[in-house]
């Protein structure tokens, strides 16, 4: 399986008090890889690398089967891009933004772009300057897939907005992936809105991706397990333990990760009984795993 | 590309360059017509060189406005977008800083006009006294020098960062220090003239703003 994204042994320092050392992240060819991680915890960092708005000190990133920055303005012609903030001319009205942005991409699709505009619901003739925060994602959501890329990087792309157009924009999304394949890399604070749509996902905490997997396999392996009568040392579990915590006399309450069915026969041999398994949704299995890696190591 | 570069400058400096074409039409001839209206006898050539010559204080200074300002509008609308647009955008950054160059240039092509139709008129509704002849063509060739230098220089400035902003108050600063610092030790320094001589001066880049701007002459 070919990668769109590759960061291989990347290093990063941004001052003092922030950096990477060692990621390695790779997006599948054709995925929608949900990027999740707390504020600060390096996402946007990471996407700039991708971009090539930012250069590491070491390591390679391969975007498209190319090297960024080296090969920054190809790789760009396919991507297609939606900051967390809009940065666009404010004095440009959407029409002008429009006929502005068609002019650097030769791929840019006018009727598709026509399409967006009147199902988004956009007044053509405001500066975007005085466009709503809703109307603002819009646009740079027509923007970004317009142009019929091979790869979209959304950078929390509907942060801050209504429910309404968060559905509005996460459907076109959807439709444009079906239709053309594209890859989609999304960094986002909503969990519940990433589990509809993605099926990769990578987790980033303090500079570091803590995980990356198939959204099943996040999903299915990441368990919270009501166990009686456990001994207080145990060893050589066949999972990993998130966490465990009492419910108050012999019951315990158990996040394990890397949960198979089989190993319910573990408990019997450590005297225990495993009495439920429960399934995590995203963003708990996230919250869980944040928690876990936080945790100071012993 | 040029287009919609050119497009998104021109709506951010429309005004700098629609006053800048009116003063610029409108020096020449308020130049001329002061020295005229000083009294209804034949205007005096020596008369007329003084009126001129103060006048023609006032070109550099438009010129220098004028490239500051449209320097500054120029990176206006990526200095707000914190160049994220521009820098996503898929050319070489070299090409995407050229076209705004570019555009910047184009856009002060109509003040320059104006200089070298004002400066025409001017001159040739005048009554100038012979041995005096005009230069509109010169005059207006040397304020598109100077607004183009003043333009290139202060594009460069305002390209930067606040970090290359503030290195280079750092270092106008270091200089301010260090004229201080050798005038109390009574040390034979004087960085502040010497570096003034250095930009100002021909062969320097600023000389082109320095000395006097005759519309007419001997």
């Amino acid at each position: 399986m070919s990668n769109a994204i590759e960061l291989q042994d990347l290093h990063y320092r941004a001052g003092k008090s922030f950096a990477f050392t060692n990621l390695n992240l790779h997006v599948p060819t054709g995925s929608i890889y949900g990027f999740l991680g707390p504020n600060g915890s390096g996402k946007t960092t990471t996407i700039r690398v991708v971009l090539g708005l930012l250069r590491p000190r070491a390591g390679r990133v391969t975007v498209l089967g190319r090297d960024m920055p080296a090969d920054a303005p190809s790789i760009l012609a396919r991507t297609g891009f939606v900051p967390e903030q809009p940065h666009l001319d404010p004095t440009l009205t959407v029409r002008e933004t429009l006929r502005f942005q068609a002019a650097f991409y030769p791929s840019w699709d006018r009727t598709w772009a026509e399409q967006l505009l009147r199902s988004f619901d956009l007044d053509e003739r405001l500066p975007f300057g005085r466009l709503s925060k809703g109307q603002k994602g819009k646009v740079m959501m027509l923007l970004a897939l317009a142009q019929r890329p091979e790869l979209l990087v959304l950078d929390e792309p509907t942060d801050g907005l209504d429910p309404v157009v968060r559905r509005d924009m996460l459907t076109a999304l959807v439709d444009y992936v079906s239709q053309r394949e594209a890859t989609v890399f999304i960094s986002s604070h909503l969990v519940h809105e990433l589990e509809r749509i993605c099926d990769w996902v990578g987790v980033m905490d303090n500079g570091q991706l803590i995980t990356e997997l198939p959204m099943d396999r996040f999903k299915s392996g990441i368990k919270r397990l009501q166990v009686v009568q456990a001994p207080p040392d145990l060893a050589g579990t066949p999972f990993t333990l998130l966490a465990r915590e009492s419910n108050g006399g012999a019951c315990e309450s158990w996040i394990v990760r890397g949960w198979e069915p089989e190993m319910t026969m573990y408990f019997d041999g450590i005297g225990a009984s495993l009495q439920t398994v429960i399934d995590l949704d995203l963003e708990e299995g996230f919250v869980e795993l944040l928690r876990t890696f936080r945790a100071p190591r012993g | 590309m040029f287009r919609v570069i050119l497009y998104s400058q021109w709506k951010w400096s429309r005004f700098i360059i629609g006053l800048g074409t009116v003063a610029g039409f409108g020096l020449p001839i308020l130049s001329v017509q002061s020295a005229t209206r000083t009294g209804d006898h034949p205007l005096q050539a020596g008369e007329l060189l003084q009126t001129i010559q103060s006048w023609g204080a006032l070109y550099p200074v438009l010129a220098a406005a004028l490239a500051v300002l449209v320097a500054i509008a120029t990176w206006a609308p990526d200095h707000r977008g914190r160049h994220v647009h521009a820098l996503t955008l898929p050319l070489p950054r070299w090409r995407y800083a050229l076209l705004r160059f570019g555009a910047g240039l184009a856009l002060l092509a109509p003040p320059v006009l104006a200089v070298l139709i004002g400066a025409g008129l001017a001159t040739a509704l005048a009554a100038i006294p012979a041995g005096l002849q005009g230069y509109p063509v010169a005059l207006a060739a040397r304020f598109a020098l100077a607004v183009g230098v003043g333009y290139a220089v202060f594009f460069a400035i305002s390209a930067g960062t606040t970090r290359t902003a503030s290195a280079i108050l750092l270092v106008i600063g270091a200089l301010i220090v260090i004229q201080v610092v050798a005038r109390v030790a009574a040390v034979d320094l004087d960085v502040v003239t010497r570096l003034q001589i250095l930009l100002v001066n021909w062969p320097g880049p600023l000389a082109i703003f320095t000395g006097r701007w005759m519309l007419i002459d001997v």
